[in-house]
């Protein structure tokens, strides 16, 4: 099985890249919804193959060639880009029907939307499974572009402002990770390590004991300064909120869900391999730094009322922290946190972004001001937003419950006392914001602002929260088998 | 590289920092591009092909980005200045203290040339201040680009240089977010009537 793997990750971005340009040439809208729907299945199809292939190797160190690497955590991403991706394509039609203005003209925009989408779906993909830290870079850095262009697709005054400041910052943020990448080449160059094979993850791996320490300290922190921007990571995630909250429901589930996290893994990679020349100790320091002030951050804005996607995107910067603080403790247990968190969170997250396409039909003041009484006026729309916000809140049976359970309780075994005792307040807080928005928003009284509408074609958001629901209580049952595993243990060593 | 180029391709950033006019800024971002260019190239002499084919894709740099954000200019008439927040000495004095202090900051990175380490450092830092300081939506375009070439200024000096792929892979995504950046710069200008970035604060919590 493993002989097919090389074919595998050249097949993985190409199959989408192959979506981009059919969606772009296609004559009428109607054929591009076509188009798109039909390409998805492929391109998810041989992702999770190869997320599959990877699993089943357990605990086996990572497969590596001359352009790629797949690992554990591949397969966890590509998993998760490949169902977040298919469901955000196959949402995308009913979205664009009634989407209105767009930012080109109206005959063009299904084609710029996914083509666009198709190209951002390539690079994400890419990203888990490049071999190259550089080549990674310029990965990330093309997931910008075509992101960009999604967040200000309609074209409003305030899409074209979140779109602006998503492009400029995480650009700026990714320029300082390029510094950081140029930075280790240099302490590369002195061991006698040249060109960009002297930047695979394994090349580094092996070389990291011997890189000198000061740089590669300064390179780490440059690394992990510019990706934060990325993550979305507080203090440097004032572009998050926004583009999560503009852009177009599909994509701020893809933002949120598979970019943040896809970024995420690069952070991790760069830890684990950096490690043994900064020190275990710092490198721990500055992932729980970051994952405590996210934390610490998000949760007021959880007890805030806003409009439903914005209060979503709090919710990602509050589990973005929550990761950090998992790979940061870095112990077996904290690490099946995290994989069962990235998975759990992508679930729930974007069944509540695709929420918001019909809560946003049944009550479109909703966009500007916090929603209530969703459940009087659409249930199915409510179910779905009940779901998602009870998963997120880790309320159980979520399956966030128990990888929060499972991080704190790994940030103990690691000795770092304060700091999970900090992450359990923070994180008590931040179920009872979110629990407040559930009773306010889903099951309150309903405001007279809200209009009621007939159930009409909620049979998606029934479908929806049906298989995300059941795909929440499946990683529930999955999360026990995940503690003491081989594949755990792998991950936690960072054996690339 | 050569001392003199080096500071000259800080004095084109420091003026891209105090310049009024668009068309004034552009031209001295594509004097330091071109100026980065022939710096890798006259280091490439003698080296690797790669590093070669890396100076020819940052000579090419200054010929596609400036064509982009001329065209840009081009599309989007300001009918009044956009007025900034401070004056033009202020800005200078602020940038100055930035390149002083990225001199005295930034450690030994091992390249072995502590004027191009330093330099490469203060680009980076006045790119992201001109990012924050000026209004024009196309100076912050600029302020993106003169921040990559401190980036590249550092990466064409590193001793058997980054790979060829890298320069040109970073090439070609810095040419798609300034085009990407292009379209929404129009599209914000014909929204606002203007290009000025102080307008565009309509989400906050």
């Amino acid at each position: 099985m493993t002989d097919t793997v090389p074919i595998l990750v050249a097949v993985v971005p190409t199959v989408p890249l192959l979506g981009a340009v059919l969606t772009l040439l296609a004559r009428s809208a109607r054929q591009a919804d076509r188009l798109a729907v039909v390409m998805a299945l492929p391109t998810a199809a041989v992702a999770l193959l190869l997320a599959g292939i990877s699993f089943a190797r357990g605990g086996r160190p990572a497969l590596h060639g001359h352009w790629y690497l797949v690992d554990g955590a591949s397969g966890l991403l590509l998993a998760v880009i490949a169902v977040i991706g298919l469901c955000s394509t196959l949402v995308s039609p009913a979205y664009l029907r009634t989407s209105g203005r767009s930012l080109t003209t109206a005959t063009r925009s299904h084609n710029l939307y996914y083509g666009a989408l198709f190209v951002f779906w390539a690079a994400l993909l890419a990203v888990p499974i490049c071999g190259n830290l550089a080549v990674t870079w310029l990965l990330v850095e093309a997931t910008t572009a075509a992101s960009a262009l999604l967040v200000a697709f309609t074209g409003r005054r305030d899409a074209l402002e979140a779109g602006w400041k998503y492009l400029v910052l995480t650009t700026l943020g990714l320029s300082v990770a390029l510094l950081g990448i140029v930075v280790l080449a240099i302490g590369q160059t002195a061991h006698g390590h040249h060109g960009l094979g002297a930047l695979d993850w394994h090349a580094l791996r092996l070389a990291a004991h011997t890189l000198p320490k000061g740089t590669t300290l300064l390179a780490f922190v440059l690394l992990l300064a510019g990706l934060a921007t990325k993550i979305g990571w507080a203090p440097v995630h004032n572009w998050l909120p926004d583009a999560h909250s503009e852009a177009p429901p599909p994509i701020s589930a893809l933002l949120s869900a598979a970019l943040l996290p896809t970024v995420l893994l690069v952070a991790w990679r760069v830890k684990q391999i950096l490690a043994p020349s900064v020190g275990a100790g710092t490198t721990r320091a500055l992932f729980l730094a970051f994952g405590l002030t996210s934390l610490l951050v998000a949760v007021p804005f959880l007890w805030r009322s806003m409009p439903w996607k914005r209060l979503l995107a709090y919710s990602s910067l509050e589990h973005m922290g929550v990761i950090a603080l998992g790979i940061g403790f870095g112990t077996p247990l904290a690490i099946a946190g995290v994989v069962l968190h990235v998975a759990g969170h992508a679930l729930a997250k974007a069944l509540g972004f695709y929420a918001a396409q019909p809560l946003l039909r049944v009550d479109p003041g909703a966009a500007k001001r916090a929603p209530s009484g969703v459940a009087a006026a659409s249930p199915s729309t409510a179910a779905a937003m009940g779901v998602s916000l009870a998963a997120l809140a880790g309320m159980p049976p979520s399956p966030l419950f128990l990888s929060e359970l499972l991080i704190v309780l790994g940030g103990v075994a690691a000795g770092q006392l304060v700091v999970s005792a900090i992450a359990v307040i923070a994180l008590a807080l931040g179920f009872l914001g979110i629990l407040h928005a559930l009773v306010e928003g889903v099951i309150g009284d309903r405001s007279d602002r809200a209009r009621v509408r007939a159930e009409r074609g909620q049979r998606t958001t029934v479908a929806l929260t049906a298989v995300l629901g059941t795909g929440l209580l499946a990683l529930l049952a999955t999360g026990p088998l995940l503690v003491g595993s081989s594949f755990i243990a792998t991950l936690a060593r960072g054996a690339l | 590289m050569n001392t003199g180029l080096v500071d000259l391709i800080v004095a084109l950033a420091l003026g891209v920092v105090v310049v009024r006019r668009r068309s004034v800024a552009i031209c001295l971002l594509a004097a330091q591009s071109l100026a980065l260019g022939i710096g890798a190239l006259s280091i490439a002499d003698g080296r690797s092909g790669s590093e070669l084919v890396a100076a020819i894709v940052l000579l090419s740099k200054a010929a596609v980005l400036p064509v982009l954000l001329y065209s840009l200019m081009r599309r989007t008439r300001e009918t009044r200045p956009v007025v900034a927040a401070n004056g033009p000495l202020i800005r200078l004095a602020a940038a100055g203290a930035i390149t002083l202090s990225a001199g005295w900051l930034t450690p030994r990175l091992g390249l072995g040339d502590v004027h191009t380490e330093r330099a490469a450092v203060a680009l980076v830092l006045v790119g992201i201040a001109i990012v924050v300081a000026r209004r024009p939506i196309l100076f912050q375009l600029l302020g993106l680009i003169v921040a990559e070439n401190g980036v590249s200024l550092l990466a064409v000096s590193v001793h058997g240089g980054m790979s060829y792929v890298v320069e040109l892979g970073a090439l070609f995504d810095l040419a798609v977010v300034v085009a990407v950046a292009a379209a929404f710069a129009t599209r914000i200008h014909e929204e606002l009537g203007t290009g000025d970035t102080e307008l565009l604060r309509g989400l906050r919590d």
